[in-house]
């Protein structure tokens, strides 16, 4: 590609101590994508995206925004960029717009017409003092002066945290809208789902190391789905057995567990041949992908 | 300098500020207003502290006859003094340390705000309050001193609030350089405050205690108090020194903040 990446991390290693943050991490953002990057708790996540903040220094490796070093444009850079850190405290004396004006002025007035715009879509009050919110508004207000300044990249860490399932749609159409005006997001979670729905490509971080960069539609073919099929009267697994998306098969009475790799399709069809009484999907949890991506040895 | 956040620290600073506004005032005040009753008693006074071995004597620094010396032993090298270096200490420590424990300093620091400008912005707001605060010192005294027999030419009472509010300043810059190099603020307080309550002790004894005398130059108050400046011009040796030593800290606490990983 010949455009610049947004963010480029070459060998990106952090340790604290003695004790591995991140290893060896190689990865890049293009313009405008929409980045997932996926693992469990204490993976190294907000690791790299400190690093990528110039918040903590690289031990080895470097990364780059803009095509920038932040340790010398750090002020270039973050004039383009909104940060929602994983956990953060905020000046809990002021009330919620007292905040976000302060954040305007510290951009030197950026953002300041949208906040408003932003506190009605994700139904915030403004005129409480910050201490008597509860988390889930707290996180609004991260979330508010990150985006208030339309910035060219989103560097969001577990943003979805705490809020209400109405909230969160409201955090996605403002990915999506970021997206619409050709801006990058980089996306850290632990949620799979939440990376499904807004995600273009997704890396998997695992113990400080990078286990795979793939595209999610790929992630997601590759994923195990399991499917609970309940049926009027006891069904052969056999027909299931020989189809080739299905990888395991268990009968339990009138139901069968099947463990599916790739398309469903052929096994609904299936499936639609006898009565059908109920139908439960299981979405792999991340821990499942992992395993299979281990397991393949593939994609990484 | 970075508008938000001097405007950010001077909100945070006027809470505070206004209490120790008050409390200065109030301290000066009631020292001043109690100076008639002690001026007549001096003379017995004075005759039991002359009776008081010379090191205790020179702890108490005390010298009631004239208001100058009471000032300076009751005010300017004790209460008034504490005050201040309280107020310039926690301030120092809290700057950038209670941002990172409450964990506001990553979000700042994600805007185009660099550490160098929130550092150097809020020592600037933490100089310029010590001042105010000083400043009032200055008022409440000059103001009510006619009232009971404590008037100051107003040169040295300018010369010594000033001299008193850089001293408390490079308790408060050593207190911003430990806290910011550890993230901690009680380490700030606990080192500034250790750091002041020897160098106070050092050069109180040092008039009488010989084998303290090398050292004696380590304490800044001896370029507070030597020559007194409610008596003297201020000396424009002392002032640099009271100076250098706020900008050297601070420069170290820049540098280290600069170079440091911040704690999530």
């Amino acid at each position: 590609m010949s455009v610049a990446p947004v963010i480029e991390a070459d060998g990106l290693t952090k340790f604290y101590g003695r004790n591995r943050g991140i290893e060896d991490l190689s990865f890049r953002l293009e313009p405008g994508e929409v980045f997932g990057f996926l693992g469990p708790n204490g993976a190294g996540k907000s690791t790299t995206i400190r690093t990528m903040l110039d918040l903590i220094r690289p031990t080895r490796g470097r990364i780059k925004v803009f095509g920038l070093d932040t340790r010398v444009d750090g002020a270039a850079v973050h004039a383009r960029l909104g940060y929602v850190p994983g956990e953060f405290g905020l000046y809990e004396r002021l009330t919620g717009r007292e905040y976000l004006d302060a954040f305007a002025s510290f951009r030197g007035g950026g953002g300041a017409a949208r906040i408003d715009e932003l506190a009605d879509r994700l139904t915030i009050d403004l005129h409480r003092r910050i201490h008597e919110l509860s988390h889930g508004n707290k996180q609004k207000l991260g979330l508010i002066q990150a985006f208030m300044h339309e910035p060219d990249l989103l560097v969001l860490d577990e943003p979805t945290q705490g809020l209400d399932p109405l909230v969160q749609q409201s955090f996605f159409g403002l990915i999506d809208e970021a997206r619409a005006r050709g801006a990058s997001v980089f996306l850290s979670s632990h949620v799979l789902p939440e990376v499904e729905r807004v995600c273009d490509r997704v890396a998997i971080i695992r113990e400080g190391h990078l286990v795979s960069v793939s595209d999610i539609d790929d992630l997601k073919a590759a994923a195990l789905r399991r499917l609970e099929l309940r049926f009027d009267r006891p069904v052969a697994p056999a027909v299931f057995d020989s189809l080739a998306s299905v990888v395991a098969v268990e009968a339990h009475g009138d139901a069968l567990l099947l463990t599916i790799h790739g398309p469903v399709d052929e096994v609904i069809k299936e499936a639609a041949r006898h009565t059908v009484v109920s139908v439960a999907s299981h979405e792999p949890s991340l821990e499942e992908i992992f395993l299979h991506i281990y397991r393949d040895g593939a994609q990484a | 300098m970075n508008r938000g956040v001097m405007a950010r620290t001077v909100g945070e600073l006027r809470r505070p500020a206004i209490g120790w506004s008050i409390a200065v005032v109030g301290v000066s005040l009631l020292y001043t207003a109690v100076y008639p009753s002690i001026r007549s008693s001096a003379d017995t006074l004075q005759a039991y502290i002359d009776k008081l071995p010379e090191a205790v004597k020179s702890v108490i620094g005390a010298e009631y006859t004239t208001p100058a010396g009471y000032l300076r032993s009751e005010l300017f090298s004790s209460l008034g003094l504490i005050l201040f270096l309280i107020f310039a200490i926690s301030a120092g420590s809290r700057a950038i340390a209670a941002e990172e424990e409450r964990r506001t300093l990553d979000l700042v620091l994600s805007t185009p705000v660099r550490r160098r400008t929130l550092i150097a912005d809020k020592a600037l707001a933490i100089v310029g309050v010590t001042f105010v605060l000083a400043a009032m010192l200055f008022l409440a005294t000059f103001a009510a001193g006619p009232a009971f027999d404590l008037s100051m030419p107003a040169a040295r009472l300018v010369g010594a609030c000033a001299m008193l509010a850089l001293v408390a300043i490079a308790f408060g810059a050593i207190a911003l350089a430990v806290a910011t190099a550890t993230g901690r603020r009680v380490l700030g307080n606990a080192i500034a405050g250790g750091a002041a309550a020897v160098a106070m002790v050092v050069n109180a004894l040092a008039a009488q205690v010989p084998a303290l005398r090398p050292i004696r130059p380590l304490s800044p108050f001896r370029w507070y108090l030597e020559p007194d400046p409610l008596t003297h011009a201020v000396d424009p040796a002392n002032l640099a020194v009271l100076v250098g030593v706020a900008l050297v800290a601070f420069v170290v606490a820049a540098v280290a903040f600069e170079r440091r990983d911040l704690s999530a």
